[in-house]
């Protein structure tokens, strides 16, 4: 086979970051070629810059022997290059059909839209995904797996050579995976060559020809997939053996501190009806609780149920201490003791614009202040308290937040939330952008803040994650309660079954 | 800021025929900064709106509405004094004054309403009491001096709260000062902040971003509505069709110019009073070069301001990735809107020298037209062609 993209001497770097080092390696055309590495290790922007979306960088991209510039998307597209993104990138208001012809339209003699052309193709290209869509349903109503095969045909309708998939399985179902590896290799068959990125192991060895391992935005290997194992490309990836991190060892629950009782959450307007239907459970004192689930499965609309910031107000009964309570707005669930860690923390967590020391602060300033006058002095002891009991990294409470790390970052919030003495613990995928090292040490903090007798509720997209820290896992599917798994009982593979049980049969 | 505040001041000394700061400095600078107060006044509430992420649009019409509530009760409460340009008594200035910024509270509590229940965009929300409020003020004052489109007021006492520079100044300080304290030091101010920055963010922290913005909206009414009683206190009469028109761009511009970012979060009191005495000296200039009304410019003034200010930030670092600004057909469109611009201006600032300000206007729109095309050429060149 023969080199189809060279990749030589790519640098690309960020304000305060360097997210790809020197990172040289081919392409032969035809072949599978999966990048993988941990959260940050540079493989997304990587493969932004094949696809044009990212066009300032260092080094030089040769495509078939000639050095190529892309300006953007366009121009990558006309060499052949398509990316589906793993946060897809359709207009939900728009059919499928017209998704898949997006600032391509076909047109009449007059110069109208010509749907019914548009539409036979796109039938004709689902329907070789074996994707059942309609090619006039409007994307907002498919599946999560049905809209990235609509990615996949729009690819396919631009002669795609050179397809790049970012984590295409972290939303689907399991026979929407088994769909998906069909038709990967169906776009084989055709010669399409595949960049996969992905940090799942399983998948990267039964699809891949060659891997390559970046990490820390280096590139440390390129081997074939036949003369390695799972264990040896973990370990390049991490760049050290995982420490198996035992907690939870000798953690006594106490008395219950949230009991949830037939809590269901309608969706307005949605086929679906229901976010939530009928979920009971408690949370303890000392007690951690997992929130399983694939996406869309509702682990962050129940965490926003207890938290009054879901988008309906929720049916059903929330005790606190016994007591039922309904909060309308975050306010009242923080006065009651009920803290939540968001899962985007970007969009939902930060204020970019801020210092360290006022992002912690945010939440308990009235403490630091007297007649609405805030004392500096206080608010500077109140976040350097937090700094320094979380171990944040960083250069001192007045620097901007946005210089922080992902995980330090993630401790600013959680510091922001312990601050307000909360009984319950709210925690949206904690460890989402964040590095290995760091992610030991908030399983850590959340032991012991555990130990400490906070009740603890998390979510993870990750089930090793939780089967570290978790002593009871529950499992959702589809806003139903499909499984609860004690600790000691707990693998993965019963609760992906728990978590995949109805994805075949609803719509 | 300071500095380019006195590059204007000393251009405008430089370049006025009759040096009117050497000549009379007094008057000019008691005019500056009356001027200064009164739009300081309201863009304090302008920049407090953007600060907490949002915008208000409807201050001009605030500032008609105001001085309409408070020309109006003065008629009803004393139409004998108002009709033969008696004194009128302190308790009615009073009252009047005190009911024009209650309306002040009632239109920022209208905003809030819609933005925040109803949920239109602020944009939306102000814009509609941008119009209506002014349509509704010359009803009202139709309707109280029957069927005239103006109420004059003579009363000394109350024009002197405008006449007399030191209460305007005094009150812009005043305010500025407990404001500038509001949004720096206290838990509300940093709440502000936090809104603008990520409303999102902010709600779910346990803020009531809902009672901020009824706040927020309610302080810039209620500024407007201040400076409104000033604006008729200064020119003896509320006319509704034309005072305060456009004014709420005057105040965004202030804020913008001094540092606010129209996307929330960004922006200090001081940086917009600052902008605020940038905007006026440079309108006073301008008056003053080519001597001719203030307003005839200040559109222009406005708008070339804020658009280099804005522009300022983006150019220097746009500029240092290389990018082209004159690329493709926008760009020669661009060229030759430019070019005309420079003629049109060239044409008015030269229409009393010697040359004449046609012969002006055609120099410099063939002289920016070439340099222009020149910087398009280079542009092209400086980048390598892509493969």
């Amino acid at each position: 086979m023969s080199t189809l993209i060279a990749i030589q001497h790519v640098t690309k770097r960020f304000p305060g970051v360097v997210a790809l080092d020197d990172v040289s390696f081919d392409v032969d055309g035809g072949e599978l070629h999966a990048i993988v590495g941990e959260n940050g290790a540079g493989k997304s922007t990587l493969m932004k810059i094949l696809a044009g979306v990212i066009p300032d960088f260092e080094g030089q991209l040769v495509l078939r022997g000639q050095p190529v510039r892309f300006a953007g998307t366009r121009d990558a597209e006309e060499e052949g290059i398509s990316i589906i993104h793993q946060e897809l990138n359709l207009v939900e208001d728009l059919s499928s059909s017209a998704n898949i012809f997006l600032g391509r339209e076909k047109r009449t003699r007059l110069g109208f839209l010509d749907d019914r052309a548009m539409e036979r193709a796109a039938g004709t290209l689902l329907a070789d995904l074996e994707c059942e869509v309609h090619p006039r349903q409007l994307v907002r109503e498919l599946r999560v797996g049905d809209q990235q095969l609509v990615e996949i045909a729009k690819a396919l309708s631009l002669e795609t050579e050179i397809l790049i998939m970012d984590e295409p399985t972290s939303a689907l179902t399991e026979s929407e995976v088994a769909r998906l590896f069909r038709v990967i290799a169906r776009l084989r068959q055709r010669g399409v060559t595949i960049l996969y990125i992905s940090h799942k192991m399983d998948e990267v060895f039964r699809l891949a020809d060659r891997i390559t391992v970046l990490r820390d935005g280096k590139l440390v290997r390129t081997l074939p997939r036949t003369a390695t194992t799972p264990r040896e490309v973990t370990h390049l990836m991490v760049g050290r053996e995982i420490e198996s991190v035992h907690l939870g060892q000798g953690r006594q629950a106490g008395d219950v501190v949230v009991e949830v009782q037939s809590l269901s959450l309608p969706w307005t307007g949605h086929a679906r009806a229901w976010r939530l239907r009928d979920i009971s459970f408690q949370l303890r004192r000392g007690e951690i609780v997992g929130i399983a689930g694939l996406m869309g499965a509702g682990r962050t609309e129940l965490l926003e149920c207890l938290f009054g910031s879901s988008p309906e107000p929720p049916r059903g009964r929330i005790l606190l201490d016994g007591r039922p309570v309904s909060f309308r707005h975050p306010a009242e669930a923080l006065a009651a003791g009920i803290g939540l860690v968001t899962e985007d923390r970007k969009r939902l967590g930060l204020f970019a614009q801020m210092t360290v020391g006022e992002n912690i602060t945010m939440c308990t300033l009235r403490q630091a202040s007297r007649g609405g006058l805030i004392n500096r002095r206080s608010e500077n002891r109140m976040a350097d308290g937090v700094v320094s009991q979380l171990s944040v990294r960083t250069a001192g409470i007045g620097t901007a937040i946005t210089s922080l790390s992902g995980g330090n970052q993630q401790k600013t919030i959680i510091g922001r939330w312990l601050l307000t003495k909360p009984k319950v613990l709210l925690l949206d995928d904690p460890t989402r952008g964040v590095d290995v090292g760091a992610k030991a040490e908030l399983y850590r903090l959340m032991d012991r803040l555990c130990r400490e007798g906070l009740g603890i509720l998390v979510t993870s997209s990750e089930l090793p994650e939780l089967l570290t820290v978790c002593d009871r896992i529950l499992v959702l599917c589809e806003g139903r309660l499909t499984g609860e798994f004690l600790r000691a009982e707990a693998t993965e593979q019963g609760i992906m079954e728990a978590a995949t049980m109805r994805g075949g049969s609803a719509a | 800021m300071l500095l380019a505040i006195v590059v204007v001041l000393v251009a405008t000394t430089l370049f006025d025929s009759q040096h009117t700061y050497l000549r009379n400095p007094r008057p000019s600078a008691v005019d500056i900064l009356r001027q200064t107060s009164m739009l300081g006044i309201f863009a304090i509430g302008s920049a407090i709106v953007i600060i907490a992420g949002g915008i208000d649009l409807s201050s001009g019409s605030m500032i008609t509405f105001s001085g309409t509530i408070c020309a109006s009760l003065m008629m009803l409460m004393a139409p004998e004094a108002m009709t033969r340009n008696q004194p009128l008594g302190t308790w009615v200035i009073v009252v009047a004054c005190t009911a024009a910024i209650f309306s002040g509270f009632l239109v920022g509590s209208l905003h809030a309403w819609l933005i925040t229940v109803v949920g239109l965009p602020p944009f939306v929300a102000t814009l509609a009491t941008l119009v209506g409020l002014r349509s509704l003020s010359r009803a009202l004052v139709a309707y109280v001096n029957k069927g005239s489109t103006q109420i004059p007021i003579f009363d000394v006492g109350f024009r002197y709260l405008a006449t007399s520079v030191w209460i305007p100044a005094v009150l812009c300080i005043v305010l500025a000062v407990l404001f500038w304290l509001v949004m720096s030091r206290t838990v509300v101010g940093r709440h502000l902040y936090a809104l603008g920055g990520n409303e999102n963010a902010a709600k779910l922290s346990g803020i009531r971003t809902d009672r901020l913005k009824w706040l927020a909206y309610c302080i810039s009414a209620m500024l407007s509505a201040v400076a409104g009683i000033l604006h008729v206190a200064e020119v003896a009469v509320i006319e509704p069709e034309t005072l305060g028109k456009g004014y709420e761009l005057n105040a965004i511009a202030a804020s913008v110019v001094g540092g606010c970012s129209l996307q929330g979060g960004v922006g200090t009191i001081s940086g917009t009073i600052l902008g605020a005495l940038f905007l006026r000296v440079v309108m006073d200039g301008v008056a003053k070069i080519i001597k001719s009304s203030a307003d005839v410019y200040e559109g222009l003034i406005v708008g070339g301001v804020v658009v280099l200010a804005v522009a300022f930030t983006q150019l220097r670092q746009a500029g240092r990735r290389g990018k082209r600004f004159f690329a493709g057909a926008l760009g020669v469109v661009s060229i030759v809107n430019l070019a005309l611009a420079a003629g049109v201006l060239a044409m008015l600032f030269g229409q009393k020298s010697d040359l004449g300000g046609w012969t002006w206007g055609g120099i410099v729109s063939g002289v920016s037209l070439a340099v222009l095309a020149l910087v398009r050429f280079l542009e092209g060149r400086e980048r390598p062609a892509k493969p």
